[in-house]
């Protein structure tokens, strides 16, 4: 006899515990454009909220941003579902537990939302045509509503990664969401600060976009240290994974170092330079974003696919490894 | 041989798979198949072998709603007098049919459905394809289907329990390795063989799913038992998995904290000029 099995065999070690996820480009530019139409409309609400005067500008292309980043997103999630008439399933009912009913019933109505915004800011600057009170009323409700929607279509993909039994992403469910709204209002902002820096409005409004902006980066690198911390065990698919390139150079270094660094240096350059830095760093934060939804994808993917990081998160504590089996149960196909 | 049990709407029933009895004859894998009208999966490779001792299913999914898994393990050498000797410890795995259940919660459409006979069934004609059951399941069981793109998984044979008939995995298996009847009976059967193993030396025996092993955190128990006698991980199962559902509330509520701070964050940017 030649061929013997030294040690116990462990023949289903390369076989996911768990199911991964079927998510690819379609969702990832979903949350990333989503994120964005919801942080838009949320930035729109508060420039307005903080001085409705200063800001008219502001917030005007906030909602102009927002609708258009919106507006990619149902044919998204329709190519995803294969067949347009599948998302009418989402809205049979309504289920508080599941964060795809919650998102689902939130992109529907944020979608009326955003387009009353838009409609009420074109409409709005022009006295040529007068829309019957019922029309006007309704574009109001809408665009009251918008701000708040935003947040939710915002954040929600981060409770939808969340509630799920993917360890990287349920390990650290208390950082992802607020990461993707903070992520998203820092798009946001970008863009907004770019289309005014191009545009004709005076200086000081793309100043305080980019002020808000900077914030919101500068939070962001702090909940992505939070969120790092939070899923140590489990953090081998983004930092060594498929994702751990475009987390690391495009998330991290493009996506926030390099526009922190651009927006502290670029008061010292000269008017043309300071228009080519803000656009530059705006490129690089969408770049981020999109990488940061990428990473966050392809890394729950790798995560749900690895055993060892299933057992060890359902193992009833989060460090110890599972029991060796010690099997004196094999006994009764022993002779 | 047990009585064939007819199920009743209102009365909670589930299976009872005693992987000590069971053989590795994969008749509930084709019993299932045929009753279901599934169709022959390609293993993980891809070539008609996995590699994976006799097992060529390899792993539940949308077209194997009952998958027999092949453990190898070494015997201890103290029962085999020094001889390196491999066993197989066989587990027919099915659908939990989860107390409460991550795939029911997380569905946003309703197709999932708790039925009559309080199983977890996935309505075809609902299901929109969405996916996120998948990864919600913290034990891996439904699966999209490549062509008609939904998710399926196990019936608990639905269709025959309404007909009075008793699932097909369980009328097929020749050693009554899977037993079908009310969850409350087959709960007291599963402990008076863990019971039985343990008197018998089986010092690892254990009833897999219960709110201690297997239906924990939330989860509130499984009425798809398993009588184990390795540890849950030796077969692929997850020890103390946890419903996923119950993490969207902390998620939520940092969520808006995060937007109170970037409210205020805001209103220091765009506020009027102090």
């Amino acid at each position: 006899m030649t061929t013997r099995h030294p040690s116990p065999t462990r023949p289903y070690r390369d076989v996911p515990v768990i199911h991964r996820a079927h998510w690819k480009w379609l969702v990832i530019l979903y949350f990333f454009l989503g994120g964005i139409a919801g942080a838009a409309q949320f930035v729109a609400g508060l420039a307005s909220l903080s001085d409705r005067q200063r800001n008219h500008r502001t917030a005007r292309i906030a909602r102009l941003v927002s609708f258009f980043a919106f507006l990619p997103c149902p044919l998204l999630l329709v190519l995803d579902l294969r067949k347009p008439s599948r998302f009418l399933n989402m809205l049979r009912i309504v289920k508080f537990r599941s964060p795809m009913s919650i998102g689902s019933w939130t992109l529907a109505l944020f979608g009326g939302a955003a387009t009353a915004s838009a409609l009420r800011e074109t409409l709005g600057s022009e006295d040529r045509v007068v829309p019957p009170t019922w029309f006007r009323a309704a574009l109001e409700l809408g665009s009251a509503a918008a701000p708040a929607l935003g947040v939710v279509l915002s954040g929600y993909t981060g409770t939808l990664l969340a509630a799920t039994a993917v360890p990287v992403w349920a390990k650290g469910s208390r950082w992802i969401g607020p990461l993707f709204l903070t992520s998203a209002t820092a798009s946001a902002t970008s863009l907004v600060e770019t289309v005014l820096t191009l545009g004709d409005a005076p200086p000081s409004d793309a100043e305080r976009v980019g002020h808000l902006e900077g914030i919101c980066s500068v939070a962001e690198v702090a909940l992505l240290a939070g969120w790092l911390r939070s899923v140590a065990a489990y953090d081998r698919p983004l930092l060594r994974g498929e994702a751990a390139w475009p987390f690391r150079h495009l998330t991290v270094g493009a996506g926030l170092a390099l526009p922190l660094a651009l927006r502290a240096f670029s008061p010292r350059l000269p008017r043309p330079a300071r228009t080519a830095a803000t656009v530059l760093g705006t490129g690089l934060t969408l770049t981020g974003g999109l990488a940061l939804r990428y990473a966050l994808v392809v890394a729950g993917a790798e995560s749900a696919d690895d055993p060892e990081a299933t057992f060890r998160f359902t193992s009833g504590s989060a460090t110890s490894h599972p029991p060796e089996a010690k099997l004196a149960s094999a006994t009764r196909s022993a002779p | 041989m047990a009585e064939p049990c007819h199920a009743s709407p209102g009365t909670p029933v589930g299976f009872l798979t005693d992987t000590t009895l069971c053989i590795g004859c994969k008749a509930c894998e084709v019993a299932c198949k045929q009753w279901n009208q599934l169709p022959a999966d390609e293993p993980l490779t891809g070539r008609g072998l996995s590699g994976l001792s006799y097992d060529n299913t390899v792993d539940l999914g949308a077209e194997t709603w009952r998958h027999v898994s092949f453990v190898e393990v070494a015997a201890e050498p103290s029962v085999t007098h020094g001889s390196p000797v491999t066993a197989w410890l066989m587990m027919s795995d099915v659908c939990k049919h989860c107390v409460h259940a991550g795939c029911m919660e997380a569905c946003p459409t309703g197709a999932i459905i708790r039925t009559e006979f309080d199983t977890v069934f996935i309505q075809p004609d609902v299901c929109n394809g969405c996916g996120y059951c998948v990864p919600a399941c913290p034990f891996g069981v439904p699966q999209l289907s490549d062509e008609a793109h939904i998710a399926r998984k196990c019936t608990l044979c639905y269709d025959r329990l309404r007909g009075g008939l008793e699932p097909a995995c369980a009328k097929a298996c020749p050693t009554d390795s899977i037993r079908f009847g009310p969850v409350a009976e087959l709960r007291v059967e599963a402990a008076l063989r863990v019971e039985q193993l343990r008197a018998a030396g089986q010092g690892q025996a254990v009833v897999y799913g219960d709110t201690r092993v297997g239906g924990t955190g939330g989860i509130g128990g499984l009425n798809a038992l398993f009588v184990l006698t390795a540890p849950p991980e030796t077969y692929h199962l997850p020890a103390k998995p946890a419903l996923p559902g119950d993490r969207a509330a902390g998620s939520y509520a940092t969520t808006l904290v995060a937007a109170a701070g970037i409210a205020a964050a805001a209103l220091v940017a765009l506020g009027p000029r102090r």
